[in-house]
């Protein structure tokens, strides 16, 4: 018993000093931001390169004076907390946000630890950002989430339809791991698929994933000769794999996903055999990237030595977040004004040539504003970089 | 005896006092809010690691209990969402579905033993998470989200408990029913090891044979123990599943499993409240790290494993020793 | 189904290797060693920084990593595992150990080679392709010719040295081997060391085929543990049976059910657990586990 109340004291004056090291170091008053994700563990790189971008976008503002909302100069610090992946832990992460006093938290980055944190986030006043597809989030009577990037359901017919004019694509097959992410981004995929017409020739393979050789996984895929592979809700660490032991298998279709993946793993696991491989990115290719977006990936660089394409999709949600405050500076301490603030938001997205805007979408899909519209940036992998292939708007 | 027994006492006193008492004050105090979610899982996690620590009393190293405590979530979920029963009706009958299960599973494997009867509850964490991605009463790969929260409960007309959507802060409810779920479960646990059934089991645990040679129902105690052992796993996921509101196929993972066995390890086998300890070691002690950031597992399994180096067998064996060098 | 059987023969010359250093580090010490998984992904990242970041020979960065494996395990049973076995009351204590062992690398290697999934260039190029009946990559067949090859080089030094006599002689009766003037406490180290190398000899092997990353150091000892339990804990013999066992049944499972999509790892594991029920004690373990 005494012992938990020499946890209380002593956590409590680790929470202090830490408080008064920030405040020290600082001129501006502080914004704290959350963050709540996976960043150990098998599905680290997630959260990781989320953190990441969140931390690198906060210390260039910093350096650069900070960021203004109404009349104050804040400086931005990002609080994360390692959910581990479990909705559990997450629920505490979400818990230790609101003790902070932080009202805007990104993240989860999966579909249970998303579901789990909406009592807390609806009960505390938080708006999070998480990177889970579940519409159930997203539409009232929810109305707490926002989907911090584009959701396979929009991503992948816009794909499917492209493929099926450009490149004459009639049967397809879908290939998943047997988690509740990959698996329900699977089952919309597949219906969006047979919406357009498609005809689906396999679509109940699944692979556990720790799996260490696909060829067993991919034999039976492959012998429906699809003209296209749909690899649902691949993690990075799997695609590079699965491309390879498809490749070897002798496939000669096109093989395409809907998640982010990053150039430099594919060009480690699989090399040239992932030539022509269709994924979802961000803003980051030659063809669209702004000069905030190559500053942005160079200063990414130097704070972590090394560069995740996965980031680009993940540089929206913190820049969504401060801009909207900027519009709305009632919003630091109340998230209704938030909301409000939402069906109206407009500004200019930085990190992409040309005229795109920022603003929030989701009309269509949610019934509410519960999106943040980023670029649909499709990329195609062409000998150790990502191109791009086309870009299309989400609403 | 009575010095003893009125040690006993006063240490209870203490414990409750402290539980229902002094912890909620010391929050209210620093203002330190969020520490009654941690409170409440490391309360209800101790539950489950109650039974796992159970299974050890028989001899058994059980990695099995996030499947029972995955199977109570599921059937408390199920029966407040699609049956639109009390979730205070659901709780006892998920861990008594999860105790039905053990005992059809039980029959079988307990006669495994040592580090086998440990790979295959390992195995039927996995079996079970793929169960409820694959059948179609569990919603699947999507899961059941949107679960209310637990209503009234009244007999006559008077009302036992309120409905938590009403309370003004459901999360101080939550901690007052994990930390009762809790003592309830420990003072159980404790009349358990030191009743008939206890004594029966700690000779099961020395030498098997032995006990059945003597006319120890070996078959038929294993199974009970393991039934009531799984019936606490079920009551805890069902508990943490109402706090969630949401369960999934992976709410409990081979990683919980582990994580109860560990929490049993670190507190001590030798002692009733070893897993409470252990528990509040590991999962409190987690939360505390969360200063450090990217070191924070480091720290987190170093800490880890100078205790098992300082004290092999458990936190609790300190006052063992202590007691021991009091008596010579 | 000569594809299934081939890659059956693939999967299980892998499993069984890793099985391997597991199981002789449990029949010496009978510690189930949470971290081995954790010494499989170390040994890979050791051969992706010597032969994927340096460009040194292969041979050499596999050479690297079963020394600084060999190294680690030698450490890891000489301060950890020695003191906690000698004075825990119940041995399986050592799980907890073991567990905290595991959380420990998987912080250092998220720390030292980050978070990112790796892979090296391919060790020879082109496919194998009999007819459309077998296709096999060739740097699968030489890592699978590797497999074997370690394996029963691994088995004639148990069975022909001096050391390898002296770990059989520990494995089979601990007071007895003492009694006949074997050094425990150096053979026991020596023991870990070799099964830890082990894992980091299967890691530099298969990074060139699957890569590595931090995540896969947990599931990679549950899967060993599954097979140390089917061929039967503790025995050599049963490590490779078990391997082989488990690769054959994820191939030919895979290809006989994979009509029924998500079922298809649930009907193995359930095949799993019956058979352990059945056999309790795996294929040709001791009963006792």
């Amino acid at each position: 018993m005494k012992r938990r109340s020499i946890f209380t004291a002593l956590s409590a004056a680790l929470v202090l000093a830490a408080a008064q090291g920030t405040v020290g170091l600082a001129a501006n008053p502080v914004l704290k931001v959350g963050f709540v994700g996976v960043t150990s563990g098998p599905a680290a790189a997630w959260g990781i390169s989320n953190q990441r971008s969140m931390e690198t976008r906060a210390a260039w503002i910093n350096e650069t004076g900070g960021y203004t909302i109404g009349d104050v100069t804040y400086d931005i610090e990002i609080v994360s907390f390692d959910d581990q992946k479990d909705p559990k832990r997450a629920i505490a992460g979400m818990e230790k946000m609101a003790q902070e006093g932080i009202h805007y938290v990104v993240g989860p980055n999966v579909d249970n630890g998303a579901a789990a944190v909406r009592p807390v986030a609806e009960a505390n006043g938080i708006m999070y950002f998480p990177y889970a597809f579940p519409k159930e989030l997203y539409m009232a009577p929810a109305s707490n989430a926002v989907l911090g990037m584009v959701a396979n359901y929009q991503s992948g017919p816009a794909i499917y339809k492209y493929l099926m004019e450009e490149k004459g694509v009639k049967t397809v097959a879908f290939i998943a791991a047997n988690e509740s992410d990959p698996l329900s981004q699977r089952d919309s995929g597949l219906a969006a698929a047979e919406a357009l017409g498609l005809e689906a020739v396999s679509a109940n393979v699944t692979y556990q994933v720790d799996t260490t050789d696909f060829t067993p996984v991919l034999t039976p895929v492959i012998r429906t000769r699809p003209d296209l592979l749909v690899l649902s809700g691949v993690s990075p660490a799997n695609a590079p794999q699965l491309i390879r032991s498809a490749r070897e298998l002798g496939y000669q279709g096109l093989i395409s996903t809907e998640t982010a993946q990053d150039a430099q793993v594919l060009r480690e696991g699989a090399g040239d055999l992932a030539n022509g491989f269709i994924s979802v990115g961000g803003a980051s290719t030659p063809e669209i990237a702004s000069d905030m977006m190559v500053e942005f990936v160079t200063r990414y660089t130097e704070m972590f030595g090394e560069y995740n394409d996965e980031s680009n999709t993940k540089v929206y949600a913190l820049e969504y977040i401060l801009a909207t405050l900027a519009a709305n500076p009632a919003a630091i301490e109340d998230v209704e004004e938030f909301k409000q603030t939402m069906d109206t938001f407009e500004a200019p997205n930085p990190y992409m040539k040309g005229d795109a805007m920022m603003r929030y979408v989701g009309m269509s899909s949610f019934g509410q504003r519960r999106q943040v519209a980023v670029p649909l940036v499709v990329n195609v992998f062409q000998d150790g970089e990502f191109e791009t292939l086309f870009v299309a708007e989400v609403d | 005896m009575t010095h003893s027994g009125m040690r006993r006492t006063l240490a209870l006193v203490v414990f409750l006092v402290s539980v229902f008492w002094l912890i909620p004050f010391l929050i209210s105090v620093s203002g330190r809010w969020n520490f009654y979610f941690t409170l409440t899982s490391v309360a209800l996690l101790s539950v489950a690691s109650a039974g796992v620590w159970l299974t050890f009393y028989i001899g058994r190293i059980n990695i099995g209990q996030g499947a029972f405590a995955l199977i109570g979530a599921y059937v408390s979920a199920i029966l407040v969402t699609k049956a639109d029963m009390s979730f205070w009706i659901s709780l006892p009958i998920a861990g008594l579905f999860a105790g039905l299960v053990a005992v059809l599973i039980g029959l079988p494997i307990l006669r495994l033993r040592g580090v086998y009867f440990a790979m295959i509850t390992l195995v039927l964490t996995e079996v079970v998470r793929l169960a409820a991605l694959a059948l179609p009463i569990t919603n699947g790969a999507k899961g059941i989200v949107s679960i209310p929260l637990p209503g009234e409960l009244s007999i006559l007309g008077i009302t036992l408990i309120p409905d938590f959507s009403t309370l003004e802060n459901p999360k101080l409810a939550f901690y007052y029913t994990a930390c009762i779920l809790m003592v309830v479960c420990y003072g159980a646990l404790y009349r358990i090891v030191n009743s008939r059934l206890g004594h029966l089991c700690r000779s099961m645990q020395q030498n098997e044979e032995l006990a059945s040679s003597v006319g120890v129902n070996v078959a038929y105690l294993r199974v009970v123990i393991f039934a009531i052992s799984s019936f606490f796993g079920g009551v805890g996921g069902a508990m943490f599943g109402a706090i969630a509101q949401s369960v999934y196929p992976s709410s409990f993972v081979v990683k919980d499993s582990i994580d109860f066995m560990l929490n049993c390890f670190l507190g001590g086998l030798g002692y009733v409240f070893g897993p409470m300890l252990g528990t509040l070691t590991l999962y409190f002690g987690w939360d505390l790290l969360f200063e450090l950031g990217r070191y924070q597992l480091l720290v987190y399994s170093s800490v880890l494993i100078l205790l098992i180096l300082v004290l092999p067998n458990g936190l609790l064996s300190i006052r063992l020793n202590r007691m021991r060098s009091l008596r010579r | 189904m000569e594809q299934v059987i081939a890659n059956g023969v693939y999967l299980g010359s892998q499993y069984a290797m890793i099985a391997l250093g597991l199981t002789l580090i449990f029949a010496l010490m009978n510690v189930l060693n949470f971290a081995h998984g954790q010494m499989y992904v170390i040994g890979g990242f050791v051969t992706y920084t010597f032969y994927g970041q340096l460009e040194l020979p292969f041979v050499l960065a596999l050479l690297m990593s079963c020394v600084t494996l060999a190294v680690l395990g030698a450490l890891i049973e000489k301060f950890l595992f020695g003191p906690v076995i000698r004075r825990s009351a119940r041995e399986e204590s050592t799980m907890l150990l073991a567990a905290g062992i595991a959380f420990l690398l998987d912080a250092i290697i998220l720390l030292v080679f980050g978070e990112k999934q790796r892979g090296v260039p391919k060790i020879v190029d082109g496919v194998f392709n009999w007819d459309f009946r077998i296709i096999m990559p060739y740097d699968r067949i030489l890592i699978c010719g590797l497999a074997i090859f370690s394996i029963v080089a691994f088995i004639t030094f148990m069975q022909f040295s001096k050391t390898g006599r002296a770990l059989r002689a520990l494995a089979q009766d601990r007071v007895a081997a003492q009694l006949m003037g074997v050094n425990v406490n150096r053979y026991s180290m020596i023991g870990f060391a070799l099964g830890a190398m082990l894992a980091g000899l299967v890691g530099g092997l298969l990074v060139t085929i699957t890569g590595i990353n931090l995540g896969m150091g947990g599931p990679t000892s549950i899967k060993a543990f599954m097979m140390v339990m089917i061929g039967g804990a503790g025995v050599i013999s049963g490590a490779i049976a078990g391997g082989f066992i488990l690769g054959m049944l994820e191939a030919v499972g895979l290809a006989v059910l994979s009509q029924y999509g998500d079922i298809t790892y649930l009907a193995i594991f359930i095949a799993l657990m019956v058979f352990l029920a059945i056999r309790p004690q795996g294929l040709m373990g001791k009963p006792w586990g």
